[in-house]
């Protein structure tokens, strides 16, 4: 077995395993607060790659910055444009399309998602059209080092640290703030939070901002990694997370960014044995096993007390 | 009646004196049709790609047809055009396709219909017009599955006898061979690496390319599938550049991937490999939005070929692309001479036998009619397929970032 290959296909795998993450992440939070699968949540993904090329191209840049400094800077605007665009989209979808029908059947919600999934596609193809658009790629593409040889690109390694770092910043800010409380305890019973003076509207509202803006730095990164994006992205991308919600546990966020992880490696693992063809098919395989074997998901629903 | 001179004549002098652009004039009465003037409005239906990503295929060979009914007249009928757009959300759809003929099937005015551009909405549609027996020419249709063998015979089961499809572009078997020539031949590559989008056109011009270049000696070092879903091509490529390969084909039309895998081909240090496609990737400039040379970017699409399974080498281009120019005020696409043709042989057939669909269908497949029309002197086999088996090939030029046509090759009586 070739080492250097294997290694360049985990890095691959964990690159897109990353942006998978990033988008199962709001899966996760909005389901294990409001129990609502948010169908919506890949095309806010795909809003935020496009949200990221109007910037970059408005900015007039093109292609690969090379002075570190500008490059530092213009990446930090677009991921903060980006998250800070789509956070508000988020909350702005929460307030008119899932709050009022908060007490309604479980069903009402869903085709809401539905439709709200449609019309972010609508106005994105409205605006920009329904053919594929490139994105100028900042981050030099080519630009590697070596391990024993093989060459590691730099892009690659900066999506999955930042990635990474997102997540464990979610974990904190979930697992040690007054806020991320306030979201535990709505999430466990929320009536009972409510009597204890958390604001139900103001927690879901922050979920859901945070839930998008995490979408919205997987469309900047998307950009950044492939350089290219279309209006349908969001669905694809979308189903892909909601896999790796699922297969992690959903309602977990660790679970979560463990299963967009499984899910990155399993379809370069198909690539890799020659079967891309499968990789989809291999995909939700894997998804009906472990939800016969394990109906909670890798890592379990971590608001199984609740059920 | 072996060859139709007054049509080629006509024709030749319209291309000589450029196309008015005022709206077409009736035609003069007391022409061959007889009769004390009275003029019958017939519709020429064209089915095509019109919006999104597929444009710039679609409208420059819809413009091809609309050129030819401006500029030949024929006595007693008034011809306007009727274009459908078989183009959902962007990419060029079957569904679409199968309805779109069937509207023009259900308008009688229409005796003849230019389209479709895609080989899988083809396969669409001929079943359709096979049954309603309405003549379709496409100009830019290459799987050999629609005309050919069993697979060509089983979509004209209704009509088995009645060819009601024929076409002017030649086919895959052909385009394939000649993509494995610049490969082999002109580049001088002995290895390669294929991907195809798994689609009827893409995957069997990706299939002829990897027989014919083995055929020449070559060797394929991997032979991938990746269907339109797919967005990151990272993982096939860190395979295939471990194989070295020193040349790679892509299968599939530029909305199915080909843009974004040569561009990130660069991602992978595999930039400077020569890269090749069909006719799918050949769809106007790097300016020119969401093409291929667009997309694939400013590093991507060096070192880039493509064929186009046309003749290139018109008899007359000058003419052709003058008249082109004065009407649309742009240069013609790769298969606007193409439409331009399909139009030509209609017409020709409206003047001979006037605009009974059957009389049509039965003139224009009539393997003894030789047309003479802007692409040379044509005729179909017994299948619809033409007689013209010429592919012209195409470089990426950096300084004008687009297509360069350097050669054409004819690929005779093969296939």
């Amino acid at each position: 077995m070739d080492f250097g290959l294997l290694l360049q296909q985990t890095i691959n795998a964990l690159t897109i395993g990353a942006i998978y993450a990033l988008i199962a992440l709001g899966y996760t939070m909005v389901y294990g607060i409001i129990e609502l699968i948010n169908f919506a949540h890949g095309d806010v993904f795909m809003t935020g790659s496009f949200v990221t090329m109007w910037l970059l191209t408005t900015l007039g840049f093109q292609g690969t910055i090379k002075d570190p400094l500008t490059l530092a800077g213009v990446l930090a605007l677009a991921f903060l444009v980006a998250m800070t665009v789509m956070g508000a989209v988020g909350v702005i979808i929460e307030r008119f399309a899932y709050r009022p029908l908060r007490n309604a059947p479980r069903l009402a919600p869903l085709i809401t998602a539905i439709g709200v999934s449609f019309i972010l596609q609508n106005i994105v193809q409205s605006i920009w059209g329904p053919s594929p658009v490139s994105v100028p790629q900042i981050i030099d593409v080519q630009a590697s080092f070596r391990v024993g040889g093989t060459p590691i690109r730099f892009l690659s390694i900066f999506i999955i640290v930042l990635a990474i770092a997102l997540m464990v910043a979610l974990q904190l800010f979930v697992g040690r703030t007054r806020l991320g409380r306030a979201m535990r305890s709505t999430a466990i019973d929320r009536e009972a939070a409510q009597l204890m003076g958390v604001d139900i509207n103001t927690t879901i509202a922050l979920t859901f901002f945070i839930g998008s803006a995490l979408a919205g730095a997987a469309g900047v990164v998307q950009g950044l990694y492939l350089g290219n994006t279309v209006f349908t992205a969001g669905f694809q991308a979308g189903l892909k997370a909601f896999t790796a919600a699922v297969l992690g546990g959903i309602g977990n966020t660790t679970g979560a960014a463990l299963g967009g992880f499984v899910i990155g490696f399993i379809e370069v693992g198909s690539t890799y044995l020659g079967y891309t063809r499968w990789s989809e098919a291999v995909v939700f395989t894997i998804l009906i096993l472990v939800l016969v074997f394990r109906p909670t998901g890798l890592l379990g629903q971590q608001l199984a007390e609740r059920a | 009646m072996r060859l139709l001179k007054l049509g080629a004549v006509a024709t030749t002098a319209a291309l000589v004196f450029t196309a008015c652009s005022s709206s077409p004039t009736p035609a003069p009465s007391g022409g061959g049709g007889g009769g004390g003037g009275s003029v019958q409005e017939v519709k020429i239906g064209v089915d095509l790609p019109l919006s999104g990503g597929e444009l710039p295929n679609g409208g420059p060979t819809l413009n091809g047809v609309k050129l030819a009914v401006q500029q030949i007249s024929v006595p007693g009928y008034h011809v306007t055009v009727e274009a459908e757009d078989d183009a959902v959300n962007g990419v060029h759809d079957p569904t679409q396709g199968s309805k779109n003929i069937s509207t023009l099937v259900n308008d009688p005015a229409v005796f003849a219909v230019v389209g479709p551009f895609n080989s899988n909405v083809a396969q669409a549609e001929i079943p359709v017009s096979n049954a309603a027996g309405l003549i379709q020419c496409s100009p830019a249709n290459t799987n050999p599955g629609l005309t050919k063998g069993a697979d060509g015979a089983a979509l004209r089961k209704t009509n088995p006898t009645k060819i009601a499809y024929v076409r002017v572009a030649t086919t895959d078997d052909i385009q394939g061979q000649a993509g494995a020539d610049i490969a082999y031949n002109v580049v001088g590559a002995k290895t390669a690496y294929v991907v195809d989008d798994t689609e009827t056109y893409g995957k069997g011009l990706a299939d002829v390319f990897d027989s014919s270049f083995k055929a020449l000696g070559g060797t394929i070092v991997a032979h991938d599938g990746a269907g339109k879903n797919v967005t990151d091509y990272t993982s096939l490529l860190t395979a295939a550049a471990a194989k070295n390969p020193q040349y790679v084909y892509f299968g599939g039309v530029t909305s199915t991937g080909g843009g974004l895998l040569r561009k990130q081909m660069v991602a992978q240090g595999m930039g400077n490999i020569p890269f090749g496609g069909g006719d799918g990737i050949s769809d106007g400039s790097a300016a020119t939005a969401s093409s291929f040379l667009n997309l694939a970017g400013p590093q991507g699409d060096l070192n880039t070929y493509s064929t186009v399974a046309a003749i290139h080498d018109i008899p007359n281009p000058d003419a052709f692309k003058a008249a082109y120019k004065a009407a649309f005020s742009t240069d013609p696409g790769s298969y606007s001479a193409s439409a331009y043709a399909c139009t030509q042989i209609f017409l020709d057939a409206l003047k001979a036998v006037g605009s009974n669909r059957e009389a049509v269908r039965a003139f224009v497949t009539t393997t003894a009619h030789k047309y003479d029309t802007v692409l040379g002197s044509i005729s179909f086999d017994a299948n619809g397929d033409t007689s013209q088996h010429i592919i012209s090939y195409y470089k990426f030029d950096p300084t004008t970032k687009d297509w360069a046509f350097f050669k054409q090759k004819d690929f005779g009586t093969a296939g």
